[in-house]
């Protein structure tokens, strides 16, 4: 199976998708954690 | 509350009016900050989620708010901010909730002191007050839990506080939304006219009085700016204590700054001149209870006092906590098995189609179909097969913290925790550990100081956090199905036993010394109703949702990618990952499992535990489309997703009832049906031996904290040290004991 460029533009764009969402849900989200240093999650 | 809906209705008409005029103005709304101060467990969060719809983490132990948050809402016109503070008993600067509480009411000054006190402990929390209305802000009290004390037959003369203290005291429960709207239009009115609710101040006699004059008298000149900083009479009381936080913040270090008096009064006193302070504040909170407070003349044996006599038993009391987890982690398991079942079939057979389906309609390309059905849907599907397990779990958790059985658990551990150089107050945060090992490193701050904060952190990631639960359990689903409960439990309990057994030798290396006393407030048993427990679980729970949706979605991505890099890869174990794997392989042979694809499976959990199975779901996910000649229709598989369901509710309440009778049905069902149910329990089977897979599951327990965690311990000591020193640690004692129970069980030939 080869890939072409419209394959290598996709798989791009999805690899650069997923890298920016471990980033920001890992670093600027600090994981999501509920507890209690996180901000966001027990505000109204 | 109805008050606030009718508060949005009677604003519009005056932002009508306005406009009508011609001001082109907006209607301002004036802005009341409450600072809701009191003792821990009397109810603050539970008041403000009450009040204000809010979802603030609420249980019933002592410590559950470790920092302020808060909560705004609009009432009468008024944009009222509630500031929620860490429950605290006193104003001293010995806890880090103190000092927060503290520096708030202090630096922030907020418009009143929302001052919740427990009606059930009102000589223990008058102590408070009295300091509170120290501080020169307007105070309102909730007398909460009101209704709990009327039931034990207390009779409590509001009046008269409300004469004594020079305060409004308004008789809540906050469980029962009961007396909010009084309290709320009591702090308005409160607010609007502060002339008439200047809170009595106490006199400390006739010395200390003549004192705190003198020193003023000094301060006024040599320090006026902070006089106007600070409130006056507690600046000055903090003087007289000789509180070392106020002095240095005030650089009146020098005694003999503050002249004769203090020097007088020392020699009148002695040295400790706080305790002398703390005892008149006392003598208050007896006193005025003693006046406004009736008990019945002969109380009955209370029914918290019946239990604790059996719970707490010097003998028992551990036996008993291990049983109640038992109990715990074998209803989980009944209750949410079948569900998870359902969850697998439908991810591994109609999302799947119906992925590959819609795909196919766009003519993605055949790679990213494979992407989806094999990365996305065999990664983020197989970790969420797991969430009503989860759920169950935090639910039972909540159940524990809000009946007070959590407070007791640190209590009945207290003996286990000395002989670690720790006390009974350091299992709450490890407890906390067994939802998420995250909010149970922020919570170590409950923790008076900096040593046990460390240690205590350091313990924390052994106790085993809801993201390992889904590797524990798939593994229990194909090599110990009838004993699902106990395997289950003995990973917990060996977590527990392992935090102590590394407490005792980090006592004995990194943190020499003695183990501090351990005064563990004991909170009334009380059965939390099903609304606090819903809202509770769901905020415990949903992270795990979110989790699955983000970064286990991205990891997912990512992994499958790495299994099929470099392109056109005809077996994984060649792709990049599965090199990585056969590098680290041959260091988990001793192990059991030295195979490639359990250590890429390992290496790819660093970022969160759950990602453990969902690599492998992509590992060993096999080419459905090849095998099956006929795909069903859409209709067929709407059918059994309906059929599914009703199937999992069937086999759930089966389970429930007939307690005990763990996973009989799962296992007795037909084999071939179970290997077409679950793809992945099937392919483990070929891959690990049971004895493999228990040792799998310990190495899983144990190995090194996740990136969250990591980031967790960074945050909150501000040093990688810490962390540092738990991936070293954990790692190696990860692979002793899975490498002790492989071979060690082979030794007693239990198998290989």
């Amino acid at each position: 199976m080869k890939m072409g460029i419209s394959d290598l533009i996709i798989a791009a764009v999805i690899l650069s998708g997923a890298c920016y969402l471990l980033y920001h849900s890992l670093w600027k989200k600090k994981g999501h954690c509920c507890g209690s240093g996180c901000d966001g999650c027990s505000k109204k | 509350m109805s008050s606030r809906t009718a508060v949005k209705e009677q604003q519009a008409p005056v932002t009508e009016t306005a406009t009508q005029r011609g001001t082109l103005r907006p209607v301002e709304k004036r802005t009341l900050t409450i600072a809701v101060a009191g003792n821990p467990n009397a109810g603050k969060s539970t008041l403000i989620n009450a009040i204000a719809g809010s979802r603030l983490h609420v249980g019933n132990w002592p410590g559950v708010t470790v920092e302020k948050k808060e909560a705004s809402f609009d009432y009468e016109g008024t944009r009222i901010r509630l500031v929620d503070l860490p429950g605290t008993y006193s104003l001293s600067p010995y806890t880090q909730e103190e000092i927060i509480a503290r520096d708030y009411l202090v630096d922030e000054r907020p418009d009143l002191i929302l001052n919740v006190v427990d009606s059930t402990n009102l000589e223990r929390n008058l102590y408070l007050t009295v300091q509170l209305m120290e501080l020169g802000i307007p105070v309102v009290m909730a007398l909460n839990i009101y209704d709990e004390a009327q039931s034990k037959g207390y009779r409590i003369d509001v009046a008269g506080m409300e004469k004594m203290l020079g305060i409004k005291v308004i008789p809540t429960s906050a469980t029962k939304k009961s007396g909010l709207d009084q309290l709320l239009i009591t702090a308005v009115a409160t607010m609007e006219d502060l002339s008439a609710h200047v809170p009595h101040q106490l006199n400390y006699g006739e010395d200390i009085e003549t004192a705190t004059d003198f020193m003023a008298g000094i301060l006024h000149h040599s320090h006026p700016a902070l006089l106007e900083r600070y409130p006056k009479r507690w600046l000055l009381l903090k003087l007289v204590e000789g509180d070392s936080n106020v002095r240095q913040t005030t650089n009146l270090n020098d005694e003999a700054q503050l002249g004769e008096a203090l020097q007088h009064l020392k020699r009148a006193h002695g040295e400790d001149l706080e305790a002398v302070l703390a005892e008149v504040r006392y003598s208050l909170a007896t006193g005025l209870t003693r006046e406004v407070l009736q008990k019945p003349e002969l109380p009955k044996t209370e029914i918290t006092e019946k239990i604790d006599r059996i719970v707490l038993h010097r003998v028992f009391g551990i036996p008993i906590f291990l049983g109640a987890m038992w109990i715990m982690f074998k209803l989980t398991f009944d209750l949410s098995k079948p569900f998870a079942d359902w969850i697998g079939a439908m991810i591994s057979g109609p999302f799947k189609h119906w992925a590959e389906a819609l795909l196919g309609l766009i003519h993605a390309p055949d790679w990213t179909v494979s992407l989806v059905t094999d990365g996305v849907i065999a990664g983020t599907g197989n970790v969420l097969v797991f969430v009503p397990m989860i759920f169950a779990m935090m639910f039972f958790i909540t159940f524990l913290e809000g009946s007070g059985y959590m407070a007791r658990a640190a209590f009945v551990m207290d003996r286990a925790m000395h002989s670690i150089g720790l006390h009974g107050k350091s299992f709450i945060p490890m407890l906390l550990g067994f939802g998420c090992n995250v909010p149970a490193i922020y919570a170590t701050r409950t923790l008076e100081n900096p040593r046990d904060k460390a240690l205590t952190a350091l313990l924390v990631p052994l106790m085993s956090c809801g993201a390992r639960l889904p590797v524990y359990v798939v593994f229990i689903g194909a090599f110990f199905p009838t004993r699902g409960g106990t395997v289950l439990w003995s990973l917990y309990v060996m977590g527990i036993l392992l935090a102590i057994m590394m407490g005792f030798i980090f006592k004995k290396t990194l943190f020499r010394g003695d183990a501090p006393m351990f005064i563990m407030e004991l909170p009334p048993y009380r059965v939390p109703s099903l609304k606090s427990l819903m809202i509770h679980t769901w905020e415990k729970g949903k992270h795990f949702l979110v989790k699955a949706g983000t970064y286990i979605l991205a990891v997912s991505i990512m992994v499958w990618f790495l299994l099929n890099l470099p392109w056109g890869v005809e077996h994984k174990r060649d792709s990049y990952l599965g090199q990585v794997g056969a590098v680290v392989a041959p260091a988990l042979a001793p192990l059991g499992f030295g195979n490639w694809e359990a250590s890429s499976s390992l290496i790819a959990g660093l970022v969160a535990k759950e990602i453990v199975v969902g690599t492998m779901g992509e590992i060993y996910v096999k080419k459905e489309a090849e095998k099956v000649a006929q795909k069903p229709t859409f209709i067929e598989d709407l059918q059994e997703t309906g059929s599914g369901l009703a199937k999992a509710f069937r086999e759930a309440g089966t389970n429930i009832s007939s307690t005990f009778g763990i996973s009989s049905i799962s296992a007795d069902e037909d084999a071939a049906k179970t290997a077409e149910r679950s793809p992945l329990r099937e392919e483990l089977k070929k891959q690990f031996t049971p004895l493999a897979a228990y040792a799998f599951l310990v190495f899983v327990l144990l190995y090194m904290p996740c990136v969250v965690a990591a980031a967790a311990m960074v945050h909150e000591f501000g040093t990688w040290k810490w962390y540092g020193v738990a991936f070293g640690y954990q790692m190696v004692l990860a692979w002793s004991a899975a490498a002790i129970i492989y071979q060690g069980g082979r030794l007693l030939g239990l198998g290989g």
